[in-house]
C-alpha cells in the first residue's frame, strides 16, 4: 500500500516550529533531586541548629531512606517521638549539631531511636511561597 | 515461584511511617465514616482488639488501653502502598498488585530453600528500611501455595514473617496446620459444604480428587485442588475478572429527611460506580437503587429498593442519573430518617461484545464520558460533575480522626527539628 503523507487541515494555520523535532521533556526538579522514589519523602526543617552546614529554617528536606548512612551523614532520626535532622557520629553513636559550641548527644540505652534516612537536598525558599508548607 | 508480599495491618502500619510519635502506640484504624474498625496494627493486635468490630461497641476498651483511632486516610494509603509495590517488585522478575496491601511477585531463577527464606527476608528487610512498613512473605510453587505459606509466615508460630512452601515435606506440613477456610478461595459457606464432606484441613482439600471436587462445586475449587499440589492453575488474569456486579453505598454523615438530600446523595452514587464501569470496559443493563434508616434506630426499620433495567445497555452517567427522580419517588418517605443508601449497578456486560439492535436507541456518548473521566482523573474527582450532584460538601465522608496527608499535601509536610 502506498501511503501519500497529506496532513489533515483544517481552516488558518500558521507555521510549524522548526525546533518540532527537537522537543524534548522540560526539566524537572523531581527529576534531578530525587533519586529512588519508593524510598524518598519529604519534611521542612524547623529551627536552626544545622545552619553551619547549610540547613535553614523552613528550608524543604528531600530524605532518602535507600542512601547508605556514613559517618557525619546528615540523617533525619526518630528520636523519643520526634523527627529530627542532624549529624551522626557512627563511632560514637551521638548526634551532632552543627551549631558553634553544641554539644553532641548521645544515644542513651531507653531512648526511642530509629534512622529515618539520609538528607540528599534540601531546598531554599528565597522568594515566600504561595503556599503554606508543613503541619 | 511466587512469593506474596502483604502489610500487617496495613493501615494501622501506614499512620505511623509519617507519625513518629504513633510508632510504639497501638493504633486501629476505622471505615468509611467511622463505623468500623477495618485495620489493627500489631500493638493493638496483642492487646486482643478484633478487626470488623463496630466502633461504639469497643469505645470503652480502646479507652483504657489508650488505643489511639485514626479514620481512613485513603491519601497517605494509596501513596505508601505504591512505594511499597515499587519496592518490592524491584526484586521480582514480574508483579501483580492484588490489593492496596498485597501483591504477588514471580521469580524466573531456581534456588534453593534457604536461598528462597533469605529472598523473602530481604524483601521484608529492604520494605521496613525504605517504606517502614511492616509485611510478610510467603513463597510458593503456585500463586495459592504462595497465599498458604504467606498464612504461615504470620500465623504458625516459628516462621516469623517468611516461609516458603517449595518442598513436599513443608507443603504436607502447613498444609495440615491451615484450615480449609484458610485456603484462598474458600470462603466460609464453601467451607461448610466440605465439613460436611469431611473435609476440615487445607491438607484434606489437597488429597481430594480435581475431577470429582469439579463436579461437586466448580471449576474454581478443582483448580484450588490443583494448585495446592503445585499444579499452576491460576493466571494473572484470572486473579481479578472484571466484576459482575458494582455497588456503591454509604452511611449518611448525618441523617437525611429531604428528598433532594436523597436525590444528591445517590446521583453521587450513580457517578462513582459508572466510572468504575467505565474502566473495567463495560455496559449496564440494570441497576437497583436503595436507601433505610438504621436497623438500630428507636422508629420502625425502613428498607426500600428499586429495580430499574435500562432499555438500552449504557455507560453513560447522564442515562443512569436520568432515570433516578422516578426512582426516588418511590423510595422516599417522608418522616423516615435515612441512615444509608445506595446505588448497585448490576448485570454488567462486556463493552466490546455487545451486539447493538438495529431498532434501538442508543443515547449514550463515549466522547463526553471519555472527556469527563480523563478530566476528573487529572484534576481530581468532581472537577466535572453532574449538576444535580449539588456542590455542597455535605455528603463527603465523615473523618473524624484523619490524619495528616503527609506524602500527597505540601501543607501537611512534617516538621522536622533541627
Amino acid at each position: 500500500m502506498k501511503v501519500i503523507p497529506v496532513k489533515a487541515q483544517a481552516g488558518l494555520v500558521g507555521f510549524e516550529s522548526p525546533a518540532a523535532e527537537y522537543i524534548e521533556m522540560e526539566l524537572s526538579l523531581d527529576e534531578l533531586l530525587i533519586d529512588k522514589p519508593s524510598a524518598t519523602w519529604i519534611g521542612v526543617a524547623q529551627g536552626n541548629s544545622m545552619e553551619l552546614d547549610g540547613i535553614f529554617d523552613g528550608d524543604i528536606l528531600v530524605i532518602s531512606r535507600a542512601q547508605q548512612v556514613k559517618h557525619m551523614s546528615i540523617i533525619v532520626a526518630v528520636l523519643n517521638g520526634v523527627f529530627c535532622c542532624k549529624k551522626i557520629d557512627i563511632e560514637r553513636r551521638a548526634l551532632i549539631s552543627s551549631q558553634v559550641g553544641a554539644k553532641p548527644y548521645f544515644i542513651k540505652e531507653g531512648d526511642d531511636f530509629s534512622l529515618e534516612g539520609v538528607v540528599t537536598r534540601s531546598v531554599r525558599i528565597h522568594t515566600p511561597l504561595n503556599k503554606k508548607i508543613g503541619a | 515461584m511466587y512469593f506474596l508480599c502483604d502489610a500487617s495491618g496495613f493501615y494501622s502500619s501506614a499512620e505511623k511511617v509519617m507519625r513518629p510519635d504513633l510508632r510504639n502506640k497501638p493504633v486501629v484504624t476505622l471505615s468509611n465514616n467511622d463505623g468500623c474498625i477495618v485495620a489493627v496494627c500489631p500493638i493493638a493486635k496483642k492487646l486482643g482488639i478484633k478487626k470488623f468490630v463496630p466502633y461504639f461497641q469497643v469505645k470503652d476498651l480502646i479507652k483504657k488501653h489508650g488505643v489511639v483511632v485514626t479514620s481512613s486516610n485513603y491519601e497517605l494509603y494509596h501513596s505508601l502502598s505504591t512505594k511499597m509495590m515499587d519496592t518490592i517488585s524491584q526484586f521480582a522478575d514480574d508483579i501483580y498488585v492484588y490489593s492496596i496491601d498485597e501483591l504477588f511477585a514471580r521469580f524466573d531463577t531456581r534456588l534453593s530453600h534457604d536461598s528462597w527464606l533469605d529472598l523473602g527476608r530481604d524483601i521484608r528487610r529492604t520494605v521496613w528500611k525504605e517504606v517502614r512498613l511492616p509485611v510478610g512473605a510467603g513463597g510458593g510453587i503456585t500463586p495459592t501455595l504462595a497465599k498458604a505459606a504467606s498464612h504461615a509466615a504470620k500465623r504458625i508460630p516459628g516462621y516469623n514473617g517468611v516461609a516458603v512452601i517449595d518442598s513436599e515435606q513443608e507443603r504436607i506440613s502447613i498444609l495440615k496446620q491451615m484450615d480449609v477456610t484458610d485456603v484462598w478461595g474458600i470462603g466460609n459457606r464453601l467451607g461448610r459444604k466440605l465439613n460436611l464432606l469431611g473435609i476440615h484441613t487445607a491438607h484434606q482439600l489437597s488429597v481430594q480428587s480435581p475431577a470429582r471436587m469439579r463436579k461437586q462445586f466448580s471449576i474454581l475449587v478443582e483448580n484450588t485442588v490443583r494448585e495446592l499440589n503445585g499444579e499452576i492453575r491460576i493466571k494473572w488474569d484470572d486473579v481479578r475478572p472484571d466484576k459482575q456486579q458494582i455497588y456503591s453505598t454509604r452511611t449518611f454523615g448525618a441523617r437525611v429527611t429531604d428528598k433532594r438530600e436523597l436525590h444528591k446523595a445517590l446521583v453521587g452514587h450513580c457517578e462513582s460506580a459508572m466510572r468504575k464501569l467505565r474502566r473495567q470496559k463495560s455496559l449496564t443493563k440494570a441497576m437497583t437503587v436503595f436507601a433505610s434508616n438504621s436497623p438500630h434506630d428507636d422508629t420502625a426499620y425502613y428498607r426500600k429498593s428499586i429495580y430499574h433495567p435500562f432499555p438500552v445497555p449504557t455507560m453513560d452517567t447522564r442515562i443512569v442519573t436520568n432515570a433516578l427522580p422516578a426512582i426516588i419517588d418511590k423510595i422516599f418517605k417522608p418522616g423516615v430518617c435515612f441512615y444509608r443508601c445506595g446505588v448497585g449497578i448490576v448485570e454488567i456486560i462486556p463493552a466490546a461484545n455487545y451486539q447493538a439492535d438495529l431498532f434501538s436507541l442508543n443515547n449514550d456518548n463515549p466522547k463526553l464520558m471519555n472527556v469527563l473521566d480523563a478530566v476528573n482523573d487529572r484534576y481530581g474527582k468532581s472537577t466535572l460533575q453532574v449538576a444535580s450532584k449539588g456542590f455542597d460538601k455535605k455528603h463527603e465522608m465523615k473523618r473524624q480522626f484523619l490524619t495528616k496527608r503527609a506524602t500527597t499535601r505540601w501543607s501537611d509536610v512534617p516538621q522536622i527539628k533541627c
